[in-house]
């Protein structure tokens, strides 16, 4: 699941959200040193020779290539959003991939979620109203997981909201 | 903060025609361009088998002449045979088939089209480097096509070398058509290379919560498995035709024996990216077929596992094998039974998925729609090209059958002639997805029999004529030969006809086919994500995560 609530703080409430990657670092690890073994084949199949030195270039290219865009493709899912609710305050942290971060925090009073229905391409869409603006929260998971996160967003603002 | 925003006004295809599809980053449209221009490419490279084809049906030399290339046939005394040209001809054929027909279409244009939809992604990982590879691959094919064209060897136009490109051939042969056509091949690899990288990417890190790597669909490990040879091989051949190049141009003598150069490892070389290649040939044809099996046997596929290990068994033996398409250079003893044993062993992986594709047909409830058809095809043509392979794997048996017409008919079999029974039943399995359209069914099932009984009536012969010692690659032939040229022939002919008429039943269905309001046409054993879509999809897909009970049947598929 992209989304997790750590609820070890005292008195405030944290939920963390990041979008879906299917390989882990792990996976990472195993693809590249897999690619790696099998590329020593041709090359020592040529050792000794001249031609080692211009399949070397090429083969050195194509692994740095391989490596910088799976890390790359890595970065672009480093969106998170962090929301930190306490009976006083509720933040939201995003981090984008690219492009400086955003932050919007409101007095959890006047906080009010919503999901919206109005797009027919964007089912649950989940935003938090407050401090004179509208701000979406995970966009990116799948529909189930935002109506979820719906629930139990309601549930958490009505529980902080409740108890001050 | 993003403040919320509706999205989805840019979800209406508002592009013009040239942004469509000239500047295009949406994995769906570069697919069909592949598929466009590789079925253009593969149309000049068809018609040139045709005219080889017209030029051997009789003994003697009637069309390709030094008085200039002809369409009737013309009398002895008329015509001085023009080995150049048919040089030409046969090189050009082999390498637009092996560069930019079989690998665009297939790797290419289903890969890119169908790979990210089965895998739930929203689109490849990196959209505009696809378009990269994409326009990467028609200059290449622009090139390959403009070294037919341009000044080569014997003061004539293109370069007659073959398409391995061997030295000290390719290094001798004059003109400027030798080097663009090893410009072509680079840009082709550069190309592949790219595409390899992001589809391994995609598939890596973009499939669906919950599809583990043994829930994939057959077809798009197909692809994977594809794109990680590609990867491989591809840089050893940049390396060597480099060498090429400067051998050719800069005065090395890295392939030249006068300067303590040996052709022999030229071929070493080629022949360790080359039989990887004829691999990334046919993979994406097995994961094309797998499914189209299934489907119109009304069964999973039999035995999922080990038929994702013998796709991944099969490439990795790829990488063994090399030397086998060079048993006559002089290697030891040793060296010869290595290669021929490892040759062997590749027959398991091989057999696994044949009697596989076998075992997912019995007791199923077949129906005989043209796409199954066309796989039924496909298994027929590759066992049989597949035993031959058996034949001449043999160190002994192939120095009597080296450089004959027996290693012709085994290739085309095989690896020719399988992928596009493949490229076909993917065309008729996906065309009604990817246009919303569905082909006549007597049309589709008129050209499976027309092109099944043409290409083995152009290839079956040529198993006799090899076993009588007739060598490849010559534009004449002693009149023995002559019977089995002549029938090798009328298939070519009988062949080219379906051609023709395949590409008026894609017209056709393209423009006017009968409307389907579906997103599955066939049966419920169409089960992988793409059949959940629309036809044809909208321009954008799984934008939202699909979910695991869309696309996890139980039996993996």
């Amino acid at each position: 699941m992209p989304y997790h609530w750590n609820d070890a703080k005292s008195g405030s409430e944290e939920l963390s959200l990041w979008p879906h990657r299917s390989m882990s670092a792990k996976g990472f690890v195993l693809f590249m040193g897999a690619t790696m073994v099998l590329w020593s084949l041709p090359l020592i199949s040529v050792a000794g020779t001249v031609a080692f030195w211009w399949m070397l270039p090429f083969v050195l290219m194509t692994i740095a290539l391989l490596w910088w865009l799976i890390q790359r493709n890595y970065r672009d899912g480093q969106l998170t959003e962090t929301l930190r609710i306490s009976s006083r305050e509720t933040s939201l942290h995003r981090v984008n991939p690219r492009g400086p971060a955003q932050d919007w925090a409101c007095n959890t009073h006047w906080v009010s979620v919503h999901m919206r229905e109005d797009n027919k391409y964007l089912p649950h869409y989940v935003t938090l109203k407050g401090a004179g603006r509208e701000v979406e929260i995970g966009a990116f998971l799948s529909e189930d997981e935002r109506l979820e996160l719906y629930d139990e967003l309601m549930e958490r603002f009505a529980a902080a909201k409740s108890n001050p | 903060m993003a403040d919320a925003a509706v999205h989805g006004h840019e979800h209406e295809d508002e592009r013009d025609f040239f942004t469509r599809w000239f500047m295009s980053t949406n994995h769906k449209d570069i697919g069909i361009l592949y598929l466009l221009v590789g079925g253009l490419t593969g149309f000049i490279s068809v018609a040139f088998t045709i005219y080889m084809r017209m030029e051997l049906m009789e003994p003697g030399v009637q069309f390709m002449c030094m008085e200039g290339a002809r369409l009737t046939a013309a009398t002895v005394e008329n015509c001085t045979p023009n080995g150049h040209l048919w040089n030409v001809l046969i090189t050009a054929h082999g390498v637009l088939m092996m560069f930019f027909v079989v690998i665009p279409a297939l790797f290419g244009g289903f890969g890119n089209y169908f790979m990210p939809l089965q895998i739930g992604a929203p689109d490849m990982a990196f959209p505009r480097l696809n378009n990269l590879s994409f326009w990467m691959y028609a200059a290449g094919t622009s090139l390959a096509v403009a070294s037919v064209f341009a000044p080569g060897g014997n003061d004539q136009l293109g370069s007659g070398v073959g398409w391995v490109l061997y030295p000290p051939l390719s290094t001798n042969e004059g003109g400027m058509s030798m080097d663009l056509a090893i410009f072509a091949v680079h840009l082709s690899g550069a190309s592949s290379i790219l595409g390899a990288i992001n589809m391994i990417t995609t598939f890596l890190n973009m499939r669906a919560p919950g599809m583990t790597l043994f829930k994939v669909p057959l077809f798009s490990w197909s692809i994977f498995v594809t794109s990680w040879l590609i990867l491989l091989a591809l840089p050893v051949l940049a390396g060597a035709i480099t060498m090429l190049l400067t051998d050719r141009n800069f005065g090395t003598t890295f392939f030249d024996p006068s300067g303590g150069g040996d052709p022999i490892l030229y071929q070493h070389i080629l022949w360790f990216f080359g039989h990887p290649e004829v691999y990334i040939v046919i993979l994406p044809g097995f994961g094309i077929i797998s499914h189209v099996i299934a489907t119109f046997s009304k069964k999973p596929i039999f035995g999922y596992l080990p038929m994702v290990w013998a796709i991944i068994a099969i490439g990795a033996l790829g990488f063994v094998v090399w030397a086998h398409h060079m048993y006559t250079v002089g290697m030891s003893l040793t060296q010869q039974s290595y290669f021929m044993l490892a040759t062997m062993v590749i027959a398991v992986p091989t057999g696994v998925k044949i009697f596989s594709w076998i075992a997912t047909m019995w007791g199923g409830s077949i129906e005989f729609k043209t796409p199954m058809l066309w796989a039924i095809g496909f298994v027929f043509m590759f066992t049989v090209g597949g035993v031959t392979g058996i034949v001449l794997s043999q160190a002994g048996v192939d120095r009597a059958y080296h450089d004959t017409y027996y290693v012709v008919a085994h290739f085309h079999y095989v690896m020719a002639i399988a992928a596009a029974f493949a490229i076909f039943a993917g065309c008729y399995f996906y065309v009604p997805k990817m246009t919303g359209r569905m082909y006549p069914e007597w049309a589709g099932k008129l050209h499976f029999w027309v092109f099944f009984i043409g290409t083995n009536i152009t290839f079956f012969p040529q198993h006799f004529l090899g076993r009588q010692g007739m060598p490849r690659r010559y534009i004449d032939y002693p009149e023995a030969f002559a019977y089995w040229n002549y029938w090798s022939s009328m298939g070519a002919f009988l062949s080219f006809a379906s051609f023709l008429f395949f590409i008026g039943v894609m017209a056709y269905t393209v423009f006017a086919g009968r409307k389907i309001n579906a997103a599955n046409p066939w049966n419920e054993w169409a089960d992988t994500l793409e059949w959940t879509l629309p036809s044809p999809p909208p321009e954008h897909t799984f934008e939202i995560l699909p979910k695991q009970e869309d696309w996890d049947k139980g039996p993996a598929h």
